[in-house]
């Protein structure tokens, strides 16, 4: 027998090294035995400093960082009761990504997610959901696009972690949050942070952990800064932005901190106030210069008012202070990659390689930066590399879709089917896929089958312009004049800078005219 | 310098003129995102959770 390690401090290793399955079965083992068998005369007995570990153990194997977390459901964003005025002047609302001043790569070029947005390097939690303009947009988005997904509440991916987390535990969960007496651990300060990350992460009770910390941040007299953020997290949950706001306020007068500017400049951009939320970042810039996160805000702001070239300087400035930041490289790269530079946007995506990342994500856009930049020799074998890497099936239809791209481009028109309904097998909305395939099925003649692949991707996806143009053009050609000028005006309301749609529907005008 | 040194050249023969004709237009190439760590690992927490509401429902 060796010397036994004390199981508390064996559990405390447990969770430093961030085993905590472990650190919380040794927990529990340690609160079985009776709490008055131990020395009680202390402030803090090991029953307690167990029973803190076990709840710290449990919300970090949930916990995710909430400012990054930012989902709106359909609620949210349609019944939505903060908007300041209806139509925004231009450049001062998200909402309208039309409004931008310059600088991107058009829509011919740049693709543009559901919500008319030109896709982005990088995603994250808020970026998925985008703003639908219209009922009916917000509604349709689960069919068209996986990145765009909406849920009928923001609270629902919280509640399904949460249920998981209940069924793992055959005995129901640890702490039964209703009976706590929340006043009595708000006394305590040290075990209250520990039970509010508990109950807000962990069980996602928002009601009961905005209860207990405001009976803790009456207890620290209104003077500890950490309470009121923890309280105006639980207002940005239940959608109460303005008192949120109040909160955040407070507690940055009380101690300058970078989380609590994100925060703040968070409810900004939940507010749809995107310059405010600029002047908070610059604001929180003053005072930590060359802060990264901040930096990086300013640039996510930017890019989703359209404005990709003040973002991509700030995505540099992120970059010369962390030049490991994944996210700026990721943008820089596809911002090279969609203004015809892809032998840059290769250098970029060669450097996350170097990184360590090693994702199907990456060696897509590795192989199609190799096919730009007229580097043959790589693209295959990363294609197959970004297949086999591929975690789902619509992982995989993309993967297959830009591999058709290479097919077009080499001149290979079978390969190029086979990819491209390679893709829809994999994927069958995928509406980009369609509209390729009708473009072929156009060149070999068979007229009706595009007709009908065309169809199919416009309903799809009619934010996209490509098949409504298609369709303007195909109709066109065999005089069915009236569907090619519905159908040209539907494109010309999807890119209305579009040269070709322009002509098209002036030559169709001379047409009717003479009739 | 006079103007008669450069003779006016017009082809006569072979392709004289390009008529602009409409084609149809293919979707670009889509560089796929990459996701922050905090969205995989959402993914996965949700994935994991699926999977043992699914194991749950095996047993019973």
């Amino acid at each position: 027998m060796g010397i036994e390690m004390d199981p508390l401090l064996h559990a405390w290793s447990y969770f430093r090294r961030r085993k905590f399955h472990q650190c919380s079965d040794l927990c529990s083992q340690l609160l079985e035995k009776q709490p008055g068998d131990q020395e009680s005369d202390s402030e803090f007995s090991v029953f307690q400093a167990a029973w803190c570990l076990k709840i710290r153990a449990l919300t970090e194997m949930v916990y995710v960082d909430e400012i990054d977390v930012d989902q709106e459901g359909i609620a949210e964003m349609m019944l939505d009761e903060n908007a300041i005025a209806q139509v925004a002047r231009p450049g001062t609302s998200l909402k309208l990504p039309g409004t931008s001043q310059a600088g991107g790569p058009s829509q011919a070029v740049r693709p543009v997610t559901q919500t008319g947005r030109p896709i982005t390097g990088f995603v994250r939690p808020s970026t998925q959901g985008g703003r639908p303009g219209t009922m009916e947009q917000a509604i349709r988005t689960p069919r068209t696009a996986h990145t765009a997904r909406p849920m009928t509440s923001a609270s629902g991916r919280y509640v399904r972690l949460g249920t998981a987390s209940l069924l793992t535990n055959p005995d129901g969960p640890f702490l039964n949050v209703a009976k706590l007496n929340l006043n009595n651990y708000a006394q305590k300060p040290k075990l209250a942070k520990a039970l509010f990350e508990y109950i807000f992460h962990h069980e996602n009770d928002v009601k009961n952990a905005i209860d207990l910390a405001a009976y803790a941040t009456q207890h620290a007299q209104f003077k500890d800064w950490w309470w009121k953020v923890q309280i105006g997290k639980c207002y940005y949950r239940l959608g109460l932005y303005r008192e949120a706001e109040t909160q955040f306020k407070s507690a940055l007068k009380q101690q300058d901190m970078v989380d609590t500017i994100l925060y703040l400049a968070k409810v900004y951009s939940r507010l749809d106030q995107p310059l405010t939320a600029l002047n908070v970042f610059k604001q929180g810039l003053d005072r930590f210069s060359g802060e990264v996160s901040l930096l990086c805000g300013i640039a996510r702001i930017y890019e989703e008012m359209n404005n990709i070239s003040a973002a991509a300087e700030y995505y540099k400035d992120v970059l010369k202070q962390d030049n490991t930041h994944v996210e700026a490289i990721a943008c820089i790269g596809s911002n090279h990659f969609y203004s015809d530079q892809p032998e840059i946007a290769l250098r970029f995506y060669r450097r996350l390689l170097q990184m360590g990342v090693y994702n199907c994500q990456l060696f897509n856009n590795l192989a199609l930066c190799c096919f730009y930049a007229q580097q043959y020799d790589m693209i295959l074998s990363s294609f197959e590399r970004a297949l086999s890497l591929a975690e789902n099936e619509e992982e995989t239809a993309d993967v297959w879709y830009n591999l058709g791209h290479v097919a077009v481009g080499i001149g290979d028109t079978s390969l190029a089917f086979q990819c491209f309904k390679l893709a829809l097998t994999n994927n069958n909305d995928h509406a980009e896929a369609y509209n390729n395939l009708a473009v072929l099925e156009m060149q070999k003649g068979r007229i009706e089958q595009a007709r009908l692949f065309l169809q199919t991707a416009s309903s799809l996806a009619p934010h996209m312009y490509e098949p409504h143009f298609n369709i303007a053009v195909l109709s066109d050609k065999v005089g069915d004049l009236q569907r090619s000028y519905i159908a040209a005006q539907k494109s010309e309301a999807a890119f209305p800078e579009h040269v070709d749609t322009k002509q098209l529907i002036t030559q169709l005008k001379q047409h009717f005219a003479r009739l | 310098m006079p103007e008669s040194k450069f003779r006016e050249v017009l082809p006569k023969q072979g392709k004289l003129a390009v008529e602009d004709v409409t084609a149809m237009v293919l979707c670009k190439p889509k560089l796929l995102p990459l996701k922050s760590v905090t969205l995989e690992k959402l993914e996965k927490m949700q994935r994991e959770a699926q999977e043992t509401i699914r194991q749950q429902n095996q047993r019973t």
